[in-house]
């Protein structure tokens, strides 16, 4: 007789879960866009007047074509500036690159909600710094930049998405064999005409997939079109959708039709991707050894691209982080001056750290990202193994499923788990356990992505020492693979949290009083005007993420083995 | 020797890997027991199924059918759907790879099947200093597992199968990972080791020199099935399939058709294209039979004139000698074939002699042609 063992007893239920949580949300979304009423109201019928009310509205195409422009706008200013600092960092002798390395992933940390409001603190035609202060120098009357506008939002995105085009340019120009360049050189080719007809060829599918995933991203993005474009009257997918639920009555029919809408351009998006890279793979350029790049000398032109990296530099980290850190400290908004700087003071934090709700949204925060940081890595783990390890038939499809809400945006996932939780009967909604769910549905793809890439580097036979040393398969999982898998896990686990401290396109549909968590407390200090406020709670935003992943990482190698 | 009780036994195993028309049958019936306290070596070469069969006795792999015991117990049984997990499995196994934890140290490593047991720390501690002064690693206990040479990481891992007693102890080509030099050192170690714990140990290795410089009895595979069973002398000297004869060191074959044969004790006679030899049968030869004799190369005295008074002599041109040092390696043409021949250094040998070769019929093994089907024949003498 088979037995159920702890062992089956996991993968069973780990399998489940993710079925749940990537399987009900879709489906919910795709019933409850087509039904009449919504869901719990009597005589609700099947329909399809969501749609046609989405489509045959004049609006629709303007909002269409808003949210290609700005994925597209996003797309081309993070391209070149990510691309930019990749080049100067890997192929180069710049000065400083290995400052511009560090300086580069910064924008990271800072969560997209502080970075579009340090832009509009900076760019805002009345009161933007940048502003006022070209403004007072060259005698203008009215303001040169105004951030209300598809260029002003287009910029601020960027600033906040640039630094995935860099790592992922990055790996490329590293991953590439120069000796493929220097064939070409050898067989007299010009060093521009080599890269263009080298270089640039080879890189393409690279480039190709970054595009992409900016793509994805920029019509995805909630923070820029709710803070700047809700009021600059510029509309996307995502604000729409926002906008749907939150006007009242609430129109969720009509929300759950855009979000089917955004949904299958996301999910063509990601489907288009993965065929990208799969053929990448295949026609790898990329062999495992360790090419050392070749490093082209600028000559005089080292110094410009060095200029250009600091003013980038300038742009994306000093000014945002200025602005924040001058705003936490003011008692009202301006310009600085020796007359404000004379009224400096903690009032902020004072005001943030009695403020009623603020103890709430720091604990809800922490716990949440804490927890489904840990959720995640531990149920992707599992996921992992089953996965790379085993030859369980369906393993492929349990993989896929794993990876599902990448294709999901934040305000979709939103808006499929209010359906799911007012239809089925587990009364957790409005309160911090959705959210959790919420959560550990949207970070899943990373998680799995990480716990994968470890998992393929264990020996199998480690896990079978342990098996003939008599350890059972819990024990040899706890002991042996988990410890093993540390240094993705730990990896995986920092991004994570640090990504969910700052969520917030999936947290406004599904938060309440008593759940509320940082992000949103920022959205609404911010849309009450109280400036001052919102950026002492970023600053302490800020020192929490730092903290968590410094811990994370010293806990995590001494757990593991030291990389 | 006296007659011990199995320890292992193994019957009719079988099993696929694959699905669908992908599968393949990996073992084909294999069937053997392995006495208390003996070494015991899977040899053949590799895909012949030995790392395979180990598996299962480990249970890493799950057969599809057949029978395992392990001392009294039943550890799988395919009619009665018993099926014991590794875990529960009382054995110890050292991998190929070692499989050394790197995030222990070497006290953690090899504490590991006692410490899920919960046993007491006083006891573990105990068991474990003694079992690292047995492999010669005391005083490296708090040693990183990844700061170990490969030799330090073997005796690792030996410490770890061994620290639990187990009744079975499982090398799976423990020594293909270390270079030349350390692995003949580790090859006596092993048996060093084995006699003074008297575990029952199954060796796997796909290398004949140490499958014959280590074991008690080696059991022969391949294809997925078990050729022969023996002590390495009875299967150097006298074995009773053509693939053991060619797969253990290197031999001669000759093909004929049986004449004469009368049991397995007398000798035979074969008619074969260097005219009628005398041979010791293998069991079950039948006249008329297609056959072949096997003869190593150090076998073969070579004369320079014709003996008179000897049987089995045939004539034959150096076509090559090749000086090793400890003997010539001759290659002698015989009509069409070319046998190989190992000589004393002593009597000098040039190419273009003319020889007699003395097929002494005590050296001449007959055994049946067809034995092995699918054999390569490039694999014979090498």
């Amino acid at each position: 007789m088979r037995r159920f063992n702890s062992q089956t007893l996991i993968l069973i239920g780990a399998t489940l879960f993710v079925l749940y949580l990537a399987g009900v949300p879709l489906l919910m979304l795709l019933y409850g866009s087509i039904r009449s009423a919504p869901i719990g109201e009597p005589g609700a019928t099947f329909t399809i007047q969501n749609y046609v009310k989405a489509y045959f509205d004049k609006e629709f195409y303007f909002l269409f074509l808003n949210s290609i422009y700005y994925g597209v706008g996003t797309c081309i200013v993070t391209f070149l500036i990510g691309t930019f600092l990749a080049w100067v960092s890997e192929r180069t002798n710049t000065p400083f690159k290995k400052l511009f390395v560090v300086m580069a992933l910064i924008p990271f940390i800072i969560p997209g909600i502080l970075s579009t409001i340090s832009w509009i603190l900076l760019l805002s035609p009345k009161i933007g710094l940048i502003n006022l202060v070209i403004k007072e120098l060259l005698g203008l009357e009215s303001a040169p930049f105004n951030i209300y506008s598809m260029w002003g939002m287009i910029w601020a995105e960027s600033i906040h998405l640039y630094p995935l085009v860099f790592l992922l340019m990055s790996a490329a120009f590293r991953n590439m064999d120069t000796s493929l360049e220097e064939a070409a050189l050898t067989a007299g080719s010009s060093t521009f005409t080599t890269f263009r007809k080298v270089t640039l060829p080879l890189m393409r599918p690279a480039m190709f997939s970054v595009l992409l995933v900016i793509f994805i991203r920029g019509i995805e993005a909630f923070e820029v079109p709710a803070l700047v474009g809700v009021p600059a009257k510029i509309s996307v997918f995502t604000t729409k959708i926002f906008l749907a639920i939150h006007q009242f009555p609430s129109d969720f029919g009509l929300a759950g039709a855009y979000a089917v809408t955004l949904l299958l351009i996301s999910t063509t998006g990601v489907l288009i991707y993965g065929r990208i890279t799969r053929r990448e793979e295949r026609y790898a350029t990329v062999t495992g050894k360790g090419y050392r790049p070749r490093v082209i000398d600028l000559g005089g032109w080292k110094y410009v691209t060095c200029a250009i990296s600091f003013l980038i530099f300038l742009l994306a980290v000093i000014l945002p982080v200025f602005v924040l850190l001058w705003s936490s400290f003011i008692p009202y908004y301006g310009v600085p001056s020796r007359e404000l700087m004379g009224k400096m003071t903690w009032a902020n934090f004072h005001y943030i750290l009695n403020y009623p709700l603020a103890l709430t949204a720091f604990k809800n925060s922490f716990y949440l990202s804490v927890g489904s940081a840990t959720l995640v890595m531990l149920l992707t783990s599992v996921i992992a193994w089953i996965t790379v390890k085993t030859k369980l038939p369906g393993r492929a499809l349990l993989d896929n499923m794993t990876f599902i809400p990448i294709a999901m945006p934040g305000i979709v996932l939103g808006v499929s788990l209010i359906w799911v939780y007012l239809t089925l009967p587990i009364p957790i909604y409005g309160t911090i356990w959705v959210l959790l769910l919420a959560y550990i549905t949207k970070f899943m793809p990373y998680g799995i992505r990480a716990a994968s890439a470890s998992m393929i580097q264990i020996n199998k036979e480690l896990e079978e020492a342990s098996l003939t040393a008599g350890g059972t398969w819990f024990q040899t999982f706890r002991k042996v693979i988990l410890p093993l898998l540390m240094p993705g896990f730990t990896a995986g686990w920092i991004y994570i949290s640090i990504i969910a401290l700052r969520e917030l396109s999936t947290s406004i549909l599904l938060y309440s009083y008593n759940s509320t968590v940082l992000s949103i407390m920022a959205f609404d200090l911010w849309e009450g005007g109280q400036y001052t406020y919102v950026c002492a709670l970023g600053v302490l935003m800020v020192l929490l993420l730092l903290v968590m992943a410094f811990t994370a990482r010293r806990l995590g190698a001494k757990i593991g083995i030291a990389e | 020797m006296a007659e011990k009780r199995d320890m292992v036994q193994i019957d009719s195993l079988e099993k696929y890997f694959g699905e669908d028309k992908e599968r393949v049958h990996v073992l084909k019936g294999v069937s053997l027991n392995i006495p208390e306290g003996s070494l015991y070596t899977f040899l053949g070469p590799s895909g012949c199924g030995k790392t395979t069969t180990l598996r299962c006795v480990a249970g890493l792999e799950r057969p599809d059918g057949g029978k395992i015991n392990i001392g009294s117990q039943t550890v799988f049984a395919s009619g009665e759907r018993v099926y014991v997990p590794t875990n529960k499995r009382p054995i110890g196994m050292v991998f190929q790879s070692y499989a050394i934890w790197p995030h222990m140290t070497v006290a953690e490593n090899v504490a590991y099947p006692l410490t899920i047991q919960r046993r007491p720390k006083v006891e573990i501690k105990r068991r474990v200093s003694d079992v690292l002064k047995i492999v010669g690693l005391d005083g490296l206990e708090d040693r990183p597992a990844p700061k170990l040479s490969g030799g330090q990481q073997q005796r690792v891992a030996f410490a770890r199968a061994l620290v639990n007693e187990p009744k079975v102890m499982l090398l799976d080509e423990p020594l293909s990972n270390l270079d030349a030099k350390l692995r003949v050192q580790m090859r006596s170690e092993i048996k060093a080791l084995q006699r003074r714990t008297s575990i029952t140990t199954i060796f796997v290795t796909h290398d004949q020199a140490e499958a014959l410089a280590i074991s008690d009895q080696i059991a022969v595979m391949h294809g997925g099935k078990l050729i022969e069973i023996g002590s390495p002398h009875q299967l150097y000297s006298r074995p009773k399939r053509r693939f053991t004869a060619t797969f253990l060191g290197l031999t001669n074959l000759i093909a004929g058709k049986v004449l004469e044969v009368d049991g397995d004790s007398r000798p035979g006679k074969m008619q074969t294209k260097k005219g009628i030899l005398s041979f010791i049968p293998a069991p079950g030869l039948k006249k008329d039979q297609a056959a072949v004799i096997s003869i190593r190369p150090e076998n073969i005295p070579v004369h320079k004139e014709k003996p008179h008074s000897l049987d089995n002599v045939v004539e034959g041109t150096v076509k090559e000698a090749i000086f090793m040092g400890d003997a010539y390696h001759c290659k002698i043409a015989v009509g069409d074939d070319v046998l190989a021949v190992h000589t004393h250094p002593f009597h000098s040998i040039s190419p273009g002699e003319k020889v007699y070769l003395h097929l002494d019929p005590k050296s001449c093994n007959g055994l049946p042609a067809d034995d092995t089907e699918g054999i390569d024949e490039s694999m014979l003498g090498d």
